[in-house]
């Protein structure tokens, strides 16, 4: 086990130096100094060279990256936007709070409500709740989160009122407020994931209910209820590295359901950045989201290893 | 197999959904009431009445046609990246398997675990963000922005096509029937390409039919950002983008009918994709893919 975690680990550092690197030369490759950019088209060649060298851009490019990645590893540094002038990490700082927050409570969201219902779908394989919670499930795949938000803020805020049509309410402004305002965007970007959940809660425990052992409590007579307890031990195994790595991709997802309700989070820093052809942030918001989803997805790797006793002793 | 089909009600549903979305795409043309890009000022923002069956938007275009016109680039886009994720994945998963125990295996199996540890949405919008949404001119052919999201896409596929490809390839080059092929001589591409991949067809066409619905929602949410399908170009993301400036003031058939086009064809490839692994993956091959 333990050996598979450092491994495991280790692959994720190589991925993530890999995609750092890509990331930075990308943004280096594209026309157009950032010198030249922050000067305008007017700007003379020699005031161009000037700033590139003071900016540290005239260094090579394998010299750049080092001495970025070092900042970032070392003193969780990204350096300062050449648009803005501020430090990225403190605009990071500011921001990611916004989309993490977001994405918990889509996650809790689909949790409560994918892992019941696929529990009771899987007990009553083919009864009505089941068919209902499949057509449920497809429709929650199919409808894409950002336009289910639209129809929200034009339904449950512009109609009936009960939620503000958009933005973000911080915490200080009240609880009640604040929970109001992440409602709509927590829903829209966890119905999918909440169906993908649901129905893998389902299969999973039907497969499980079918195995001998399950058989065998039956007929020593456990009760239901202690058989069902037995049978979801094992059947939420796979759930919940599904579950882990949906974690990962909602963050991505977030970016997009944050343009709709108009939240600052990650997605203004990005997407503002991009606009702005402000690469140092750009890189960096890109780098980060890669850590949370590489994270997410060595989280989902390591708890189906120590949940799994079937492979948790092979390396 | 239409026969087959027919006994799974959801997948007949899908299937004619699907058909139904294929023909208004092919007859984009002569079903549209007017032209897609075609801006009346005077006659803008106008409820869905007798002449514009959806209303019109902020610039006065027919909201109908545009739905209409919408199809095709969206239908375009989900099924040429399912083609290039095809050609990628079947590709190194095939080389993979065949190779099982090699070097080479090693270094595919480990790329493509690397590629899917990566969040491959974000690194599309940053892509198409730092080279620009400008068309891609190679000679005398000039390639819309949807190029570079069909192939962002594309490659978002390659991973779970190789995966499904390469177990596929590994359980069956290791059967009689290719030892047998194989001591009377048959080369490794005859092999490869005969009896090999014809077994990995019923899980592929399953994770195919997936993909494209997720290449659909993929591309709406880019262009509904501004990075993919560019205006005056109708596209149902696009029109989706504009509609967000009116969710205020009442226009409601400015984000209904697109999102709905979306809705309902995206349902009908899943529906079609759930029915097909019931009938040809008994076996479950097929992974759920999440994006």
């Amino acid at each position: 086990m333990v050996r598979f975690v450092a491994r495991r680990v280790l692959f994720s550092v190589v991925v993530l130096v890999a995609a750092s690197a890509v990331i930075f030369v990308l943004t280096r490759l594209v026309p157009g100094s950032p010198a030249l950019i922050l000067l305008g088209p007017e700007a003379k060649a020699e005031q161009v060279q000037d700033l590139e060298r003071r900016l540290g851009l005239d260094r090579p490019l394998a010299v750049q990256y080092a001495r970025w990645i070092s900042d970032v590893v070392l003193h969780g540094d990204f350096g300062r936007s050449y648009i803005s002038g501020l430090p990225i990490t403190s605009e990071i700082l500011r921001t990611l709070p916004i989309t993490v927050e977001i994405v918990l409570l889509a996650f809790v969201f689909c949790l409560v409500v994918a892992v019941p219902l696929g529990i009771v779908s899987a007990l009553y394989e083919d009864g009505l709740i089941d068919h209902v919670a499949r057509i449920v499930a497809i429709a929650g795949v199919s409808v894409p989160g950002f336009w289910l938000g639209l129809m929200l803020i034009v339904c449950g805020a512009v109609h009936l009122g009960w939620f503000p049509p958009g933005g973000y309410t911080p915490l200080s402004m009240g609880l009640g407020a604040h929970l109001q305002s992440l409602v709509l965007p927590a829903f829209s970007l966890g119905i999918y994931y909440t169906a993908i959940i649901s129905r893998m809660t389902r299969s999973s425990l039907v497969e499980v209910l079918r195995q001998d052992y399950i058989r065998t409590a039956r007929a020593l007579g456990l009760s239901r209820t202690r058989i069902v307890a037995y049978a979801l031990k094992n059947a939420l195994i796979p759930v919940v590295s599904v579950a882990a790595m949906s974690v990962g991709y909602m963050f991505g997802w977030a970016i997009i359901i944050e343009q709709v309700f108009n939240i600052a989070g990650l997605s203004r820093s990005l997407l503002s950045a991009l606009f702005q052809r402000d690469y140092y942030m750009v890189q960096a918001v890109v780098l980060v989201i890669t850590i949370v989803f590489v994270g997410a997805n060595l989280a989902a790797e390591i708890l189906y290893r120590a949940l799994n006793p079937r492979v948790r002793g092979t390396a | 197999m239409l026969r087959v089909l027919a006994g799974n009600r959801l997948g007949l549903v899908g299937t004619v959904v699907i058909g139904v979305v294929v023909i208004v795409a092919l007859l984009a043309p002569v079903l549209a009431t007017h032209d897609p890009e075609e801006v009346n000022l005077a006659g803008k923002l106008q409820a869905p009445n007798r002449e514009h069956l959806m209303g019109t938007d902020q610039s006065g275009r027919d909201v109908f046609s545009r739905v209409l016109w919408g199809t095709r680039v969206s239908l375009m886009v989900g099924v040429l990246a399912v083609v290039l994720g095809l050609l990628g994945g079947v590709t190194i998963g095939t080389i993979a398997g065949y190779y099982g125990g090699s070097l080479l295996e090693q270094v595919l199996v480990r790329s493509m675990d690397a590629l899917s540890s990566i969040p491959l949405l974000i690194w599309a919008i940053a892509v198409v963000g730092i080279i620009g949404v400008a068309p891609i001119r190679l000679g005398p052919l000039e390639f819309p922005n949807e190029t570079k999201v069909i192939l962002l896409t594309g490659v978002l596929y390659i991973p779970a096509i190789a995966r499904v490809t390469h177990a596929v390839v590994l359980v069956e080059s290791a059967s009689d029937y290719v030892r047998a092929r194989r001591a009377q001589g048959a080369s490794d591409l005859e092999i490869m390409g005969g009896e090999i991949l014809r077994n990995c067809i019923s899980p592929l066409t399953v994770q195919a039919t997936l993909f494209v619905a997720i290449g659909i929602i993929v591309e709406a949410s880019l262009s509904f950002i501004g990075l993919g399908v560019q205006p005056p170009k109708p596209s149902w993301g696009t029109m989706l983008a504009d509609a967000r400036g009116y969710v205020f003031s009442g226009e409601w058939w400015l984000p209904v009918f697109p999102g709905l086009a979306i809705s309902v064809t995206v349902i009908g490839f899943n529906l079609l994709g759930d029915g097909l692994r019931d009938l040809l993956d008994p076996r479950k091959a097929t992974t759920q893919q999440m994006v």
